[in-house]
């Protein structure tokens, strides 16, 4: 019997692994990732640039601000493109209604890019404003009100009689870094410091996989939802259970595509180990000599860690895997077409999207009770805990209990779930309710 | 010698009783006709006698003592509504299936080949199952079912959808099977296929069975209550006739359904007194789709009054 399990299991591996979209993925992931990160960082750098001229118009009511701004912006990097100066500020007075509305139909126009208006008590504590189309152009804001800002400080400072370049040597700001203390069992009393760009490393690399787990369970689940129910729509399935066991159809599928994902996985983490032993070589080929001590260490401190974190990851993947894939396979079962499918998948996708949402806002707070309380609910755990292994290792007991909890939810999830994709890749017609499932669940 | 015999089989879904105290055996070598309109239990039989559903109650037991998990490789099921995996080349489905029934690979390969050959679809063995004809793909099922050399083949409604020339050819391959040992269980509710090639047959209608046995003998029992005429002139002297209970009148010809089997005598008479020109007058067997109309109208009859 278990012969054929491995039939199910060879068919579910080989299409997959034949298919374009496995070729794809191998190729394109690895890219993706590496794009995204790029983009994002281009786009940081981007977002507020302009190649196009903007104007400005200064509503100065202090009459002495004016004239050190248009100083100081050309000095600003982010007023600039291509080293050419790509703001103009011109100067007005607007003391009437009109003149105001005159100066916002100018900038829904685009005639002007925004207004400023600075009152007379700027030097108490009067409050600078810049009225825009849009207010999501952070980094224009914000080197307005430096340069602003220091211009009006400056002025504070000649008024109370200090020496200019006396005050920007004493201002200047401190030097400010943070490490992570890490428990190991080296030599200085089982603590030791990491440097920032090990933190960085380690900290990236686990955000990686964090995504990747996401992709993956959700991709390769809602795979296993449509090859089930590309089975009972064209009633193959019937052919299949009238010689094994449903149960057994199901774990064939399972571990097929399982097989796959790990297969993928397995050429990556070789490719990456092949690139970092020879990581001086392939600098030597661009060019590169030796890359900073900094960075050494951190690809160092990586070669050691990575070990364990790979390991939480199979592990924390393997066991999402199976309690997503179950339930996204009954879906599958109880649904007679794609449409429907995906109508019953919607609310059930959210018990991954969710956890991955709440994921960039609680890793600032990795040891919070909400952290740790929302890590243990078993299906958010594959991304919630495995986001606290890598940023902040949570004790031991609380991995092993999570686990625990987890095997036990993936057990009870089959078993019901067994039942009822039993019964449902049989059915047609009418979707089940919750309570015909119930039924089903004990037939 | 019996290969199946099921024993007071039930099968209930929750309030709903799919399959009511069925029993039945099936003799080796033999294609056996399991009808009934839709929503009958056919389905659900099938299902249980393959063990993809256990009953509530009954036994359903097969030759030498075999146990269903042992007899199950023995089994080729072709379902009613027909598929196979679309994006998977023919050949790999089939060997697919065949793995899965317990065949060895190489094994598999040699029948593969020859069945594409005699079906003359040789061509198509490494495309894909969606480039292929509905016709085809039907075939390519076909050739699923019956690789491994099943003892007992579970054909569901297998005529729906073929044209006339590949449903000449299944016949003959169901008659070839039949003749190289096979035994066939036919599920349909098309009458006519079943009374060209059934040997017994099984009615059944809401999970009980209506008729079971010898579908000869069946017909037999029935009497000839059905009479071909063919005249010169008018049939309206007799059109009032007592003896009439249907009548169907092409002009020169009618099929006249009589009450009972004893009617002929007297509406004989009758033709001969009211002086209608006769050419030819004879008894038919009832068609099998009159005895399926009439057991089910009359178990209808017989539940509305129990009720």
């Amino acid at each position: 019997m278990p012969n054929k399990v491995l039939t199910v299991i060879k068919r579910e591996y080989m299409t997959r692994i034949k298919s374009k979209m496995f070729l794809f993925s191998l190729f394109l992931m690895p890219l993706l990732m590496c794009g995204m990160v790029f983009i994002s960082a281009f786009l940081t750098t981007m977002q507020s640039k302009t190649k196009e001229m903007r104007k400005l118009v200064v509503i100065d009511e202090t009459g002495e601000i004016f004239a050190p701004m248009q100083v100081a912006i050309s000095d600003h990097r982010t007023f600039q493109h291509k080293g050419e100066l790509v703001y103009q500020l011109q100067e007005e007075a607007a003391t009437t209604e009109e003149d105001i509305i005159a100066l916002r139909k100018r900038v829904n126009k685009k005639d002007l890019y925004a207004y400023i208006v600075i009152p007379k008590g700027v030097f108490e504590n009067g409050e600078v404003k810049l009225y825009a189309r849009t207010t999501t152009n952070f980094e224009v804001q914000s080197a307005f009100r430096s340069v602003i800002s220091k211009i009006v400080r400056d002025k504070r400072f000649a008024e109370s009689g200090y020496n200019q370049s006396e005050v920007s040597r004493l201002m200047r700001s401190i030097r400010f870094n943070a490490f992570a203390i890490k428990s190991s069992k080296g030599k200085s009393g089982g603590t030791e410091v990491e440097n920032p760009f090990e933190t960085g490393a380690r900290i990236g690399l686990g955000y990686i996989l964090v995504i990747v787990l996401y992709m993956f369970v959700l991709i390769y689940a809602s795979s296993i939802m449509r090859s089930v129910l590309e089975e009972k729509t064209t009633r193959i399935v019937e052919v299949i259970v009238s010689s094994i066991k449903p149960h057994q159809l199901l774990l064939g599928k399972l571990l097929g595509v399982c097989s796959v994902c790990i297969t993928m996985f397995a050429i990556w983490v070789l490719c990456g180990v092949l690139l970092v032993m020879n990581i001086n070589p392939l600098l030597g080929i661009f060019g590169i000599d030796a890359l900073p001590t900094q960075l050494v260490e951190a690809i160092e401190s990586l070669k050691e860690s990575s070990f364990g974190v790979l390991t939480y990851f199979f592990i924390y993947f393997i066991i999402g895997f199976f309690m997503y894939s179950t339930i996204f396979a009954v879906v599958g079962a109880i649904c007679n077409s794609e449409e429907e499918a995906q109508q019953t998948m919607g609310p059930l996708t959210l018990l991954i999207i969710v956890p991955f949402i709440l994921m960039f806002q609680l890793f600032r707070i990795p040891d919070s009770t909400l952290s740790v309380l929302l890590s243990h609910i078993p299906f958010f755990s594959p991304i919630l805990m495995f986001m606290r292994i890598n940023v902040l290792m949570p004790p031991f007991w609380e991995i092993a209990l999570n686990i625990l909890l987890m095997c036990a939810t993936v057990l009870l999830v089959t078993f019901f779930s067994g039942k009822i994709y039993r019964v449902g890749i049989l059915m047609y017609g009418k979707r089940p309710t919750l309570r015909e499932l119930w039924q089903w669940s004990r037939y | 010698m019996k290969l199946i015999q099921l024993e007071n089989v039930r099968k209930q879904f929750g309030n709903f009783t799919a399959v009511d105290d069925i029993s039945f055996s099936i003799e080796k070598g033999c294609i056996y006709g399991l009808l009934g309109p839709n929503g009958a239990g056919k389905t659900t039989t099938l299902r249980m006698i393959m063990d993809i559903i256990a009953p509530d109650s009954g036994k359903i037991t097969f030759s030498k003592n075999r146990q269903i998990k042992n007899f199950l490789d023995s089994i080729g099921y072709l379902p009613e509504e027909r598929g196979l995996y679309r994006k998977m080349k023919v050949r790999d489905v089939v060997l697919f299936i065949a793995e899965l029934k317990g065949m060895r690979k190489h094994e598999a390969m040699t029948e593969i080949e020859k069945w594409l050959v005699q079906m003359q679809l040789n061509e198509w063995g490494n495309k894909r199952v969606d480039q292929l004809s509905k016709g085809m793909a039907q075939k390519i099922q076909f050739i699923t079912t019956v690789l491994h050399k099943p003892e007992l083949i579970i054909l569901d409604e297998p005529f729906s959808g073929l044209d006339p020339i590949n449903m000449s050819l299944l016949k003959d391959l169901m008659l070839e099977l039949r003749d190289n040992g096979a035994t066939i269980i036919f599920s349909t509710h098309v009458m006519e296929q079943v009374e060209k090639l059934c040997d017994n047959i099984c009615l059944i209608n809401k999970g009980s069975i209506l008729l079971e046995g010898e579908l000869r003998t069946i017909k037999q029992s029935f009497g000839k209550s059905s009479v071909e005429i063919e005249y010169k002139g008018s049939l309206d002297p007799i059109r009032n006739s007592p003896s009439i209970q249907d009548c169907n009148d092409f002009g020169q010809y009618a099929e006249v359904k009589l009450k009972t089997p004893e009617d002929y005598r007297p509406f004989l008479r009758e033709l001969v007194e009211k002086k209608v020109d006769v050419t030819r007058f004879e008894l038919m067997e009832p068609t099998l789709h009159d005895i399926f109309v009439r057991s089910v109208e009359a178990h209808k009859g017989t539940v509305q009054d129990a009720e």
